[in-house]
């Protein structure tokens, strides 16, 4: 029988013990495929303030022990000047600033990632203030899925764009705890 | 490691390959780093019971094989100032507990543009142990001159 694993074991940074992990929790309350709201844009209160702790964790998460997202004093000395973000860490970024309201469908039990698109304008940084500003791109039918985008814009404290991101999910049909399926 | 610049590269230079080795473990890491616990990839009782994708097993993070992918390119450019300016990604097979991943790539166009905006794509690909491809993707990355 495979060990069991529990995602306590893994928990470490200030945001990974304040963020709900049960995402079965509220998800009849997620946005829907049927009822996304395709005029609006909408600009996040909530912030992501971008700490050693947070690139550290996600860089041991993918594996990567690259020092320029690992070691402050090694990467001080590199053409960043500092520690930066790997650039797939927009991803726990999207999902901090969508706990709640807008966006949230990211979070639907069952989703299945087809692919993603995001563009880097600048280098993300510890001490920055990540803010979002999201909204419906396209939805759509292929082989009987159901297929939802929106597009991000992420930006850091002195709102200058420092990456966007064309998210999508295949959602599933249903939203019942039990029956989250194809 | 010497540093990748606009002018050393050519067309159909292959990168380093990067490996990983996949299993429950490395999958829930990534969750908790991610903080994407959809349950596909937390909750292997829950992916049994729905028969998940017809296997009945949790799933790594598509974003975790992307995250793989694009290491291949920071590995073999970051130190020198590379820049990636874009990513996509496209994933083509589940990735499961016990999978070990090989991520490739090869420079397939060069842009030369005005100093300092010079570009080139990469094509990354991801296949598992049996040869499977699992994911591709395409990374647009500015190289210092």
């Amino acid at each position: 029988m495979a060990e069991e694993v529990h995602i306590e074991d893994f928990i470490k940074t200030e945001k990974q013990k304040a963020f709900d992990h049960d995402f079965f929790k509220g998800a009849e309350s997620y946005e829907k495929w049927e009822d996304v709201d395709m005029d609006a844009m909408y600009d996040g209160r909530k912030t992501f303030e971008v700490k050693v702790e947070d690139i550290r964790a996600f860089s041991e998460g993918i594996l990567d022990d690259n020092p320029l997202f690992n070691d402050e004093a090694a990467a001080k000395d590199g053409p960043f000047g500092g520690l930066i973000a790997h650039p797939i860490f927009i991803t726990p970024i999207a999902f901090w600033l969508t706990e709640e309201g807008p966006g949230n469908w990211i979070r639907t039990p069952g989703a299945i990632n087809p692919g993603q698109i995001i563009e880097y304008y600048e280098q993300i940084r510890p001490g920055d203030v990540i803010h979002g500003k999201t909204g419906f791109y396209d939805k759509w039918l292929k082989r009987g899925k159901r297929y939802l985008t929106y597009v991000t814009e992420y930006y850091r404290q002195d709102d200058v764009m420092v990456a966007k991101g064309w998210g999508t999910l295949i959602l599933p049909t249903s939203t019942g705890e039990d029956t989250h399926k194809f | 490691m010497t540093s990748v610049t606009f002018d050393s590269v050519i067309l159909d230079m292959k990168l380093p390959d990067v490996v990983r080795k996949v299993d429950q473990r490395v999958i829930t890491q990534n969750a908790v780093a991610s903080l994407d616990y959809n349950p596909i990839h937390v909750n292997p009782k829950w992916a049994k019971e729905v028969n998940l994708l017809g296997k009945g097993t949790t799933i790594a993070h598509g974003m975790c094989t992307f995250a793989f992918m694009t290491s291949v390119v920071t590995d073999w450019c970051y130190a020198g100032g590379g820049f990636i300016t874009r990513l996509e990604s496209k994933f083509i097979h589940p990735v499961r507990p016990g999978d070990t991943i090989t991520c490739s790539g090869v420079v397939s166009e060069i842009h030369p543009r005005k100093k300092g905006q010079s570009f080139v794509v990469i094509e990354l690909g991801a296949e598992n142990q049996t040869g499977t491809k699992v994911a591709v993707a395409k990374a647009r990355v500015r190289l210092p001159e």
